[in-house]
């Protein structure tokens, strides 16, 4: 299969394919199988032909024999000329002590040299008179037995029809060999030439994107096979690339556009704070809200960081079966005087040994970014309940419940998305991450985030909001 | 007390070793991991604060050296990455502690300050005293002043973090990861609502405070 790199390299492209070079390799066993088997099957019949007719003219010989012992030559030649009238199959020569010719249908010994047993081949005329095949040479096979006294006799037989069986038999071994061969390469050429385009088209796709054209996609055939497969995993791969891509840019822009104020905020305070430099107080109380400035950029900054990390998948490696009804009671114990502190009723409810595969600190998290929600939003004197549950469907559903103002449906959607605060919650402190924190970790755990009418609700208006997060069942 | 960075950006590190002596503390400075682990193997140093990305030799490696050769200097790694997975792989690397940037540098002071303490570990007491409030870790119980105080498991758990770095400045964040062993931002002061909790059983039936709010900062337990 090594050939000098120099004539491979001069093929056309789709000889040189992995395709072609592996229907090649088949066509090549099917010709070596192939002329194994018919080679297997000329032993077994033609073989035994040659065998049968060696026996047949050793009967004929110990025939002879036997008539020689009981009337001598005479007795053997009277048996030869009977035998030879008969226009049997056999050959027959009978030869006296000076091997002269005393009866026998053949004219004199063929020319062929005998084996140790007497046993030869040969080529003779077949008598005009024979007709169809007549004067044509035709294969045969003798034997010599010598008698007492000096008398010889020679028996043979016509073998043509099974030497042409054999010839026959050996030319359609080649030549179905040959013609495995030739059909393979010719088949290995087209299939590989089908192969190689539709790989040089998925390859074009691949040098495009490395070149920076990154929409273009591999082609598909939709014919479902195993190219089709690959060309629609590699676009499925782009699509992810792209959209990953395209988030971080937007967490880039996002970034950009939520620090660009507060930086600005603090820029203007630092200057204020240099120019009131007399003022000790006025300065210190400026220097403290610029920390106070910087730790809510801070924070904000994380918390995009964090999302984005999130959006972009990196966090499924630390699951772990998690008991949902202890994480549930941590975040609860951390909320409850949070709750007291502003006048909230809090409750949790969470029968015992809810589990879960998951992540505690993403889960926690979310918890606590929702509780956070409830507790900012709702008024003094409202409650919260958070609760974890299965449903009927098995599966496993945390919720906080409040009452606060809720959120008018149409805006439901829109709450999730990254940095949207209502135009009422403006003047609380928050960066309008929360949620979209919250939707990425539900999106992480393959969960869904839904948001709900309160208690109070009336008509599906007003107070109370519920937010539920709903693991599909199987995942703990 | 002398402390060690090993930071490659000269301006941090220079800001750092500022704060560290207006503490009171000695700081020296290494601006890759090779020069880091040298000085660090003279093991003249309380603390050691070492980033993670660093040319000729990143911290985790230089963190991974100095354990292997049993230097037990308690280490604070700094880092831009924050994920779980990467404080796993910092502590697991050695490191004692872990703060990520951008840090308040108010957080990295108190860090330090609590692993200095570590030198001379307190675990095995079983009984903390700050001023006239004592702690029994046994009993679980709580006196000040000889009057038992009551405390909620977790409220327990918060003083006693607090006992432990009397004295010293310790941020919400700190808290929120040692005492909770979550390592998220509350957006809500859920800290400062537990911490007047606990002021309101150990510091207002009695005539001094000791739970002090360190503005900007976080809190400080002193007598």
């Amino acid at each position: 299969m090594t050939q000098p790199a120099g004539h491979i390299w001069r093929l056309p492209p789709f000889l040189r394919t992995t395709a072609f070079r592996l229907t090649l390799l088949s066509a090549g066993l099917f010709a070596l199988s192939s002329f194994v088997i018919l080679a297997l099957v000329y032993a077994a019949t033609v073989g035994a032909s040659m065998n049968r007719a060696d026996t047949a003219i050793a009967a004929e010989i110990a025939q002879i024999e036997a008539r020689y012992a009981a009337g001598g030559a005479a007795g053997a030649n009277r048996y030869i000329v009977q035998r030879s009238v008969g226009g049997g199959e056999f050959l027959y020569l009978f030869l006296d002590a000076d091997q002269r010719r005393l009866s026998g249908n053949i004219s004199g010994l063929p020319a062929a040299p005998a084996d140790a047993q007497g046993r030869l081949r040969f080529v003779y005329d077949r008598a005009p008179a024979d007709g169809a095949d007549g004067g044509a040479a035709r294969n045969a096979r003798g034997q010599i037995a010598a008698l007492a006294s000096g008398h010889r006799v020679f028996v043979g037989m016509d073998v043509e029809e099974e030497a042409r069986f054999v010839s026959n038999t050996l030319n359609a071994v080649l030549f179905a060999s040959a013609l495995a061969l030739g059909l393979g390469i010719i088949s290995g050429a087209v299939v590989s030439r089908r192969f190689s385009r539709r790989l040089d088209a998925i390859n074009a796709a691949a040098r495009a994107i490395k070149a920076g054209r990154l929409e273009t996609r591999a082609p598909r055939t939709h014919t479902g096979d195993d190219l089709d497969e690959l060309s629609s995993n590699f676009n499925a791969m782009l699509d992810r690339v792209e959209h990953l891509m395209q988030r971080m840019r937007t967490a880039g822009d996002s970034i950009a556009h939520d620090l660009r104020l507060p930086l600005t905020r603090l820029r203007g305070r630092l200057e204020g704070a240099l120019i009131d430099s007399d003022d000790a107080e006025a300065r210190e109380a400026a220097l403290q809200r610029a920390i106070s400035d910087v730790d809510e950029l801070l924070r904000t900054f994380n918390a995009v960081m964090s999302l984005a990390r999130l959006q972009a998948g990196e966090r499924r490696r630390a699951f772990e079966t998690l008991d949902i009804t202890a994480l549930l009671g941590d975040v609860a114990e951390l909320y409850e005087p949070v709750c007291e502190e502003t006048g909230l009723e809090f409750a949790c409810d969470c029968p015992d040994g809810l589990t879960l595969l998951g992540d505690r600190e993403l889960i926690a998290q979310a918890v606590a970014n929702i509780l956070d929600n409830a507790v900012k939003y709702t008024p003094g004197g409202g409650a919260v309940v958070l609760r974890g549950r299965r449903t009927g469907a098995g599966a496993l559903e945390i919720s906080v419940t409040d009452t606060g103002p809720g959120i008018p449906m149409e805006y439901r959607a829109r709450v999730l998305e990254r940095f949207v605060r209502l135009e009422k919650s403006r003047s609380l402190p928050g960066v309008g991450l929360g949620l979209s924190l919250v939707q990425a970790i539900a999106e992480v755990h393959g969960a869904s985030l839904t948001l709900d009418d309160g208690p109070g609700a009336v008509d599906g208006h007003g107070p109370g909001l519920r937010i539920a997060l709903t693991f599909p069942p199987g995942e703990d | 007390m002398r402390v060690l960075i090993v930071e490659d950006d000269r301006e941090v590190a220079r800001n750092i070793a500022k704060m560290l002596r207006e503490c009171g503390h000695v700081a020296d400075a290494a601006h890759d991991g090779e020069d880091g682990l040298a000085l660090a193997r003279e093991g003249a140093f309380d603390v050691l604060i070492v980033d993670r990305m660093m040319p000729r030799r990143d911290g985790l490696s230089m963190i991974s050296a100095l354990r292997e050769e049993g230097d037990k200097t308690p280490v604070l790694i700094l880092s831009a990455l924050g994920e779980v997975d990467d404080r796993v792989e910092g502590l697991k690397a050695g490191g004692d502690d872990y703060l990520v940037k951008p840090y308040a540098p108010s957080e990295l002071i108190a860090r330090v300050d609590a692993l200095a303490r570590r030198r001379n570990p307190d675990a095995v007491k079983t009984r903390l005293e700050v001023g006239d409030l004592e702690m029994d870790l046994l009993a679980r119980t709580v006196k000040r002043g000889g009057e038992a105080v009551l405390l909620q498991p977790r409220e327990f758990r918060l003083l006693e973090f607090l006992m432990r770095n009397a004295g010293q400045v310790v941020t919400r964040t700190m808290l929120l990861e040692k005492v909770w062993d979550y390592h998220f931002d509350p957006q809500t002061n859920v800290i400062d609502v537990h911490i007047s909790r606990l002021r309101a059983k150990i510091d207002k039936p009695f005539s001094t405070s000791m739970l002090h709010t360190v503005r900007g900062a976080g809190y400080r337990l002193q007598p």
